[in-house]
């Protein structure tokens, strides 16, 4: 990558002009009397005006023209703008809403170009983060603006939007909501962990164990969660009526037993593949120096081998987590509760807003439970390597 | 490999075919006859009048299911290879950076919540479920597609242009099949994922393999959940081992 010589950064260029012509084209907002009747579609125009609409442009542009000549430091302004865009975006809701709403019923929702817009903006911010090599934590202190400006519009401004008047009408359960489904994903990942540890180190003594534990997680892993949730519904269910404790339990065919078994069994593989490979390639040589300074066989396994195979083993819960973090939302079908909850039940209302309440928050605890872990890996291979 | 070697080998090879052919023995005669299982369906769920999903014929939901999975995995095959094959040319360079990041922060997006914001975006049926299969079966292709034409040695590269191949024969005679087992593992995972969240979309009105699950847990007959489990959970596995076979296929060939 020639670092000084002007070749334009196509991709923020086409990114950007993109977001021009969905800006100009799409509609913006939709406007609802009421949570029954479909909306009326909105361009951008035709909510605030061309006053508004035509002076939006210009950072657009300008990112356009700093991507001609991509120097360091214009690339930097450009990151600036964009953020700076992503921020305005919900203040620009705010006066819409201003102007659009007026009836105490009637709500604002999100329209397509404003969709599309978070989407090629928040590409041009990967792009411009991967162009200027910032570390990744810094690419999520980028967000920090943005998500402040989100918060104090919603708090202050934006009650009319729908995806929040959703919110407020539920704003309990949807926190129980988040409560269920971490709990259900802690609850499968911690017991994964402790089980799929436990069956590594078997399958490194017993060879028959190894053989025949992965072909049936393997095996297990091709069931359709959807499906396993149901085979498992008949058997929880007998298990259940011909033990009362088991029901004292809370165990039935329904709820959280089934999910919690589901996500165990899906969670295993993973986790004991990570695990096994990673105690397995520890290097030999370095087994060899340990023991040959009179480390017992424990010392070794303990100081030597467990810390060195520590990332790659946290390389399978992040797996295992994000995994979890999306099959937890299908277990509301059978009841488990969780954020998955709001998306069938809005599905099943055909409540749109509904389903942005349940989907949006489970992509964003895959993002996190994503990101927390990956960044801790990193931190324990920095310190490996010291 | 003499002719009459290869020859063997092909007659070794059809055993492994057994596997997935058997599994789709059984899930197509299970299919047709689920009514043999009656007396078995009566043992889960003795209170209820039927235990046989008769709304629509198990033959017709697996072809919907097939048909969904297909069209959407086939046009994410397109899509995918021929999208990371144009990011790695040297036209479409600048974009490589970019394409590799979506795949994988994609990937962390759960099948679910994409098919569900499909929905609001395209309305209920069957075209949001393509739609929303195709984008997310993208995702491991394109993955795939990039590990395998990147992880190819820059010095099978050099000598290749250096026995004089165009830039169209190095891709074709090449990289392709250097990159295929790679690919091939893409597009399993891919088609394993669509299998499952297609079943989802018996919620968001499209009749497949779904919807005796779905209907069975609105109605509480545990009969009607257990068949479409065991017709899913059929069709996964016949599915699953006939990539496997594949890939033991094309891993052979790329060995040779």
């Amino acid at each position: 990558m020639g670092q000084g010589r002007p070749v334009p950064n196509v991709v923020l260029i086409a990114l950007l002009l993109a977001g021009v012509v969905a800006w100009l084209t799409l509609p913006a907002v939709s406007v609802a009397p009421n949570r029954i009747v479909p909306g009326t579609p909105l361009l951008a125009q035709e909510a605030l005006g061309w006053g508004v609409t035509l002076p939006a442009l210009v950072p657009m542009l300008a990112v356009v023209v700093l991507g001609w000549r991509p120097e360091p430091a214009r690339l930097r302004l450009a990151l600036a703008l964009v953020v700076a865009l992503l921020a305005a975006m919900p203040l620009w809701l705010s006066a819409a809403a201003a102007a659009l709403v007026e009836a105490a019923q009637a709500r604002l929702g999100i329209g397509a170009a404003l969709w599309l817009l978070l989407f090629l903006w928040l590409l041009a911010l990967i792009e411009l983060r991967a162009r200027l090599a910032l570390p990744r934590p810094l690419g999520w202190a980028l967000l920090l603006p943005v998500l402040l400006a989100w918060w104090g519009c919603l708090s202050l401004w934006l009650a009319p939007l729908a995806l929040y008047r959703e919110y407020q009408g539920r704003s309990d359960q949807f926190l129980d909501a988040i409560g269920q489904h971490l709990a259900l994903v802690g609850a499968a990942v911690g017991a994964a962990l402790v089980l799929g540890v436990g069956l590594a180190l078997a399958m490194r003594r017993y060879a028959g164990l190894r053989r025949a534990g992965f072909g049936v997680l393997n095996f297990l892993q091709t069931i359709p969660s959807i499906a396993l949730f149901g085979l498992l519904l008949a058997p929880l269910a007998w298990l259940s009526a011909r033990f009362d404790w088991l029901a004292a339990l809370g165990v039935s065919g329904i709820g959280w037993a089934p999910a919690w078994l589901a996500l165990l069994g899906y969670s295993l593989l993973p986790m004991v593949r990570n695990t096994f490979v990673a105690l397995d390639e520890v290097d030999p040589a370095v087994i060899e120096s340990a023991r040959g300074m009179g480390m017992s066989r424990r010392q070794v396994f303990l100081q030597v081998r467990l810390p060195l195979a520590l990332p790659v083993v946290l390389e399978g819960i992040r797996i295992t987590t994000v995994q979890a973090v999306g099959l937890t939302a299908v277990a509301a079908l059978i009841g488990a509760g969780g954020l998955g909850t709001f998306v069938f039940q809005g599905l099943g209302q055909a409540a749109m807003d509904l389903v942005l309440l349940g989907a949006l928050p489970i992509i964003a605890l895959a993002l996190i439970a994503d990101a927390l872990l990956s960044a801790l890996a990193d931190c324990l291979r920095q310190g490996g390597a010291t | 490999m003499s002719t009459a070697g290869s020859g063997a080998v092909r007659l070794r090879a059809l055993p492994g075919w057994l596997g997935p052919l058997g599994w789709l023995v059984l899930l197509l005669a299970l299919s047709l006859g689920m009514g043999w299982l009656e007396g078995l369906l009566r043992l889960v769920e003795p209170d209820s009048r039927q235990v046989l999903y008769a709304r629509a014929s198990f033959l017709a939901l697996l072809g919907q299911h097939v048909l969904v999975v297909g069209v959407a995995s086939l046009a994410a095959v397109l899509l995918g290879v021929g999208g990371a094959l144009a990011v790695t040319r040297p036209a479409g360079r600048d974009f490589l950076p970019l394409v590799s990041q979506l795949a994988s922060i994609g990937q962390t997006f759960p099948p679910v919540a994409v098919l569900a914001l499909a929905v609001p975006a395209l309305g209920f049926g069957t075209l949001p479920i393509i739609v929303a299969l195709l984008l997310y079966g993208l995702l491991p292709i394109v993955r795939n597609t990039l590990a395998g034409i990147q992880g190819i040695d820059p010095d099978v590269h050099e000598a290749a242009r250096g026995m004089g191949m165009t830039r169209g024969q190095i891709l074709r005679q090449v990289e392709l099949p250097l990159a295929a087992p790679v690919i091939l593992a893409g597009v399993r995972t891919s088609v394993t994922i669509n299998v499952a969240t297609a079943a989802i979309g018996a919620t968001v009105g499209a009749s497949n393999l779904g919807d005796p699950i779905i209907s069975g847990i609105v109605n509480g007959n545990t009969a009607y959940v257990l068949q479409g489990a065991l017709l899913i959970g059929l069709l996964a596995i016949t599915v699953d081992s006939a990539f496997e076979r594949l890939q033991r296929r094309v891993g052979r060939r790329g060995v040779q």
